[in-house]
């Protein structure tokens, strides 16, 4: 059962925690050393926060010492016309190849547990 | 030895919010989650929406706040079930909490349920509640650019309901920039301009609504 904490980024990290002591389990007795996460512009996730969180969750714990990698990954749009993904910057979504509006979301709300770097016993 | 991973850091929410809104497209209930700043006028618009409807609509209403049930005794006075979720610090509602509340609550058989979101422009877009739609209310008193600020929030949103147009004689905000902000984020959204406190616009409101009912 999660805690929750005011600031949402201490819910996510202890949620990436979670998630990280159940993938471990299937590496029995291996530790865990560096964790990377991938998170998108349009999570609603702040990294540096989320960082923070993470490094203040850990501290004193048996994770000790666990290493954090944070991906940003880009806003993205794809182009029902030309079919060109492109990142959006400033909020505009028109295609940066053909200059169609006609376009649709392609990623950015990633939150995701990436990969586990193990040291086995 | 390093063990590459797609594993979604909210997946315990997020099924939980696949069960709840498997259970809500059984028994045919809408399900809107309704997300702001603190102020913007969410209560105000549940307010209005519970006085129109019908007694014979089945509609309740869960509102999260971290501290009082002030909300819940505003919205219980138009005879449709409410229930505060008091989180007691958190800044949102997740999937969990909204599966609790609803477990030993007989709202009965559903059309609709608001699922009316901690005053929070930032924490709650992250949680998937299991909800239909998504709808954020954005006033005249706040900043044009607030889509552009948290563009997370308005990109999930399906609905923007712009509040308090009754002031705008008073205020220096421009409806048209905020629109443009609003569809430069997220192209599909659609927008209706309202007042909760003169009823102006509700009616594209109610329509809004009962499309989906």
């Amino acid at each position: 059962m999660l805690v929750q904490y005011g600031l949402h980024e201490m819910s996510i990290a202890a949620s990436v925690l979670d998630a990280l002591r159940t993938e471990a389990q299937s590496h029995p007795g291996a530790r865990v050393t560096r964790a990377g996460l991938r998170i998108g512009e349009l999570s609603g996730v702040e990294p540096e926060s989320l960082r923070f969180c993470l490094e203040a969750l850990v501290s004193g714990t048996d994770l000790e010492p666990l290493a954090f990698d944070l991906e940003i990954c880009p806003w993205m749009r794809r182009c029902r016309g030309c079919g060109a993904e492109f990142r959006v910057v400033e909020a505009n979504p028109l295609c940066t190849a053909c200059g169609s509006a006609d376009t649709e979301a392609a990623g950015g709300d990633q939150m995701e547990l990436s990969y586990l770097e193990l040291e086995e016993p | 030895m390093r063990v590459p991973l797609e594993r979604k850091v909210l997946n315990e929410n997020d099924r939980i919010a696949d069960g709840l809104r498997q259970r809500f497209q059984s028994q045919g209930t809408f399900c809107l989650n309704l997300i702001s700043s603190p102020g913007s006028g969410k209560t105000s618009l549940l307010e209005r929406t519970l006085g129109h409807f019908d007694r014979s609509r089945r509609a309740a209403v869960l509102t999260g706040d971290i501290q009082t049930d002030n909300d819940a005794r505003r919205l219980a006075r138009y005879g449709f079930p409410v229930r505060q979720i008091t989180t007691g610090g958190a800044c949102h509602l997740d999937a969990r909490m909204v599966e609790r509340a609803l477990a030993d609550w007989d709202a009965g058989e559903l059309d609709v349920l608001f699922l009316e979101n901690v005053g929070n422009l930032v924490c709650p877009t992250s949680y998937d509640l299991g909800e239909d739609a998504r709808t954020v209310v954005l006033s005249v008193t706040e900043g044009e650019d607030k889509p552009l600020k948290y563009p997370a929030t308005f990109h999930h949103a399906d609905l923007m309901v712009l509040n308090k147009i009754d002031l705008l004689p008073y205020v220096p905000f421009q409806p048209t920039l905020a629109c443009e902000y609003a569809r430069r984020v997220q192209p599909e959204i659609e927008i209706l301009e309202v007042s909760c406190t003169t009823g102006e616009g509700l009616d594209r409101w109610f329509d809004w609504l009962d499309r989906r009912l």
